[in-house]
């Protein structure tokens, strides 16, 4: 298994295995078959949310979703947030026990805190190098917007 | 124990905030304290089956209720209404937005719903009261226990008029306590309680525990549904049926596709609700009387979307009949032709406006 890499979001080190791939909205994909992967939460998404108390997903195996497809909410502790897919795709599963209790997306974000599986043409995943640059630029965005809401 | 006056239930939400969590119990605790009250709590609402344990008891229930729930009022009481637990709508002196312009915008909505006769006319509900107080408009219990004291306090008053007080009843009017004064506070009530408990006949905390899983399904607002058929027409899903005396009804709940609102964006009288979607007009919420007045906003200068409410139903339409393998069908031709057949008479209902703001007096 290859070592983690680290992302520092202020003090807060988050660490991303690299045993997968990661989607520009914030996502892990690990391989679980041909075409097929397994998706949850980044600990750069779970750090931004914090404690999760309710996560509703509106997909079902079998469904055929396209890229950026509403496929849910998150609530937190200290946001909530519309969920979209990260690339087209059939969805094959859908962890139903983590709609039922969302901790473990805090617990266990990389294992039992997985959300969906697609069948999925995974070639624009990101390394998790690559998903590194990405957060350099995207962390800078997240800032303004979290100073934005606050002060408004 | 003492007959129930009133039967307060707090319906437990799907997030597990610890904040929301300590709401409801702080409300369920401190309502068991108020004389002639029973406390029922319940998981949510909505994701209940009908012939779970919950609704059977809350059917079992005929006098009057408090319903605490985190959805919008309005969506509370159709979701009860769907599940066999029928009343009044009780009024709420608890709401997000007290301004001014509430009681007219009911004077207005009240003189345009003349104009059609409602399922309610035709199919009044039992004539007892059910309170719904939507747990999303405070974040402290005290002001709820403020308003279920009151609602708490009318139902004993009746109780005792129409001559069937319960010894809970006659001492709370007999031996006031003040405990039933609005605004107090959270530490007058264990020294209140503490004084004569067993005369007080605190009726506890029932909690019933069902583990329903999320479901997605309309409910109706027969106050405002004039049973048209539009829903029945449009939803190609099977949702929607008519029972016995032709009155529509959401026969298959569960046929309906998770997230997909469509059918409330075509009702007429936007009497359709979707309690957990995420736009409050289709949520239930209570300021909305979208259905009886006309938008103007256009003529006033608001960007055309591009899109009008029938269009982005026929679009959530297609997406869902697609994911479920089925063709899209877009926008039927019968209600292209009833739309265009209500397009052509813009005027009658602007007359409508016009006199409607004259008879205010302004």
């Amino acid at each position: 298994m290859s070592a983690d890499r680290v992302f520092m979001m202020g003090n807060y080190e988050a660490s991303f295995p690299g045993d997968r791939l990661y989607a520009k909205n914030h996502m892990w994909a690990m391989a679980t078959g041909e075409q097929r992967y397994r998706f949850g939460l980044s600990a750069y998404a779970v750090r931004l949310l914090q404690d999760v108390y309710f996560l509703d997903l509106t997909i079902q195996p079998g469904m055929q979703v396209s890229s950026k497809h509403e496929i849910g909410s998150i609530e937190s502790k200290k946001a909530e947030s519309s969920l979209y897919t990260p690339m087209a795709g059939v969805v094959t599963d859908v962890n139903d026990a983590l709609i039922n209790d969302p901790t473990a997306i805090n617990l266990d974000k990389y294992g039992a805190g997985w959300m969906f599986e697609l069948q999925a043409d995974g070639t624009q995943l990101l390394t998790p190098e690559a998903y590194i640059e990405h957060l350099v630029a995207a962390w800078e965005v997240a800032q303004r917007t979290i100073k934005g809401q606050v002060n408004a | 124990m003492h007959k129930a006056r009133l039967t307060v239930v707090v319906s437990q939400g799907q997030s597990r905030s610890p904040d929301k969590r300590q709401l409801e119990t702080d409300i369920a605790e401190r309502s068991a304290q108020i004389p002639g009250v029973q406390v029922l709590v319940v998981p949510h609402l909505y994701d209940l089956a009908r012939d779970g344990e919950t609704y059977q008891q809350l059917r079992g229930i005929d006098g009057d209720l408090v319903v605490c729930a985190w959805l919008f009022d309005r969506a509370t009481h159709w979701v009860l209404d769907r599940h066999g637990v029928r009343g009044q709508v009780g009024q709420v002196h608890l709401s997000e937005l007290s301004d001014a312009d509430d009681e007219e915008d009911a004077e207005v909505a009240a003189a345009a719903a003349e104009t059609a006769e409602r399922v309610v006319d035709s199919q009044p509900r039992p004539a007892r009261h059910i309170y719904c107080l939507d747990l999303r408009v405070r974040t402290q219990a005290d002001e709820f226990i403020g308003e279920i004291t009151r609602i708490a306090e009318c139902a004993a008053a009746q109780g005792w008029l129409a001559g069937d007080a319960s010894l809970a009843a006659v001492t709370g009017f007999s031996m006031p306590t003040n405990t039933t004064y609005v605004g107090r506070t959270t530490a007058a009530v264990p020294e209140a309680v503490s004084v004569e408990p067993t005369l007080l006949g605190t009726l506890g905390v029932t909690t019933i525990a069902e583990h329903p899983t999320r479901r997605w399904y309309p409910v109706i607002d027969f106050s405002r549904c004039t049973n048209c058929m539009e829903c029945i027409d449009f939803c190609l899903f099977g949702v929607y049926g008519i029972d016995n005396v032709e009155t529509i009804l959401v026969e298959q709940p569960d046929n309906c596709r998770k997230g997909c609102p469509a059918c409330s964006r075509v009702c007429p009288q936007n009497a359709i609700i979707f309690p957990q979607h995420k736009t409050p007009a289709i949520a239930g919420a209570p300021m909305d009387t979208g259905g009886f007045k006309i938008d103007l906003s256009k003529l006033f200068g608001a960007p055309d979307e591009g899109a009008d409410a029938i269009e982005v139903a026929a679009r959530e339409r297609d997406e869902q009949l697609l994911l479920a393998g089925r063709q899209a069908v877009g926008i039927p031709t019968e209600l292209s032709a009833r739309l265009a057949k209500q397009a052509e008479q813009p005027r009658d209902d602007l007359d409508k406006l016009i006199d409607q703001l004259d008879s205010l007096e302004l």
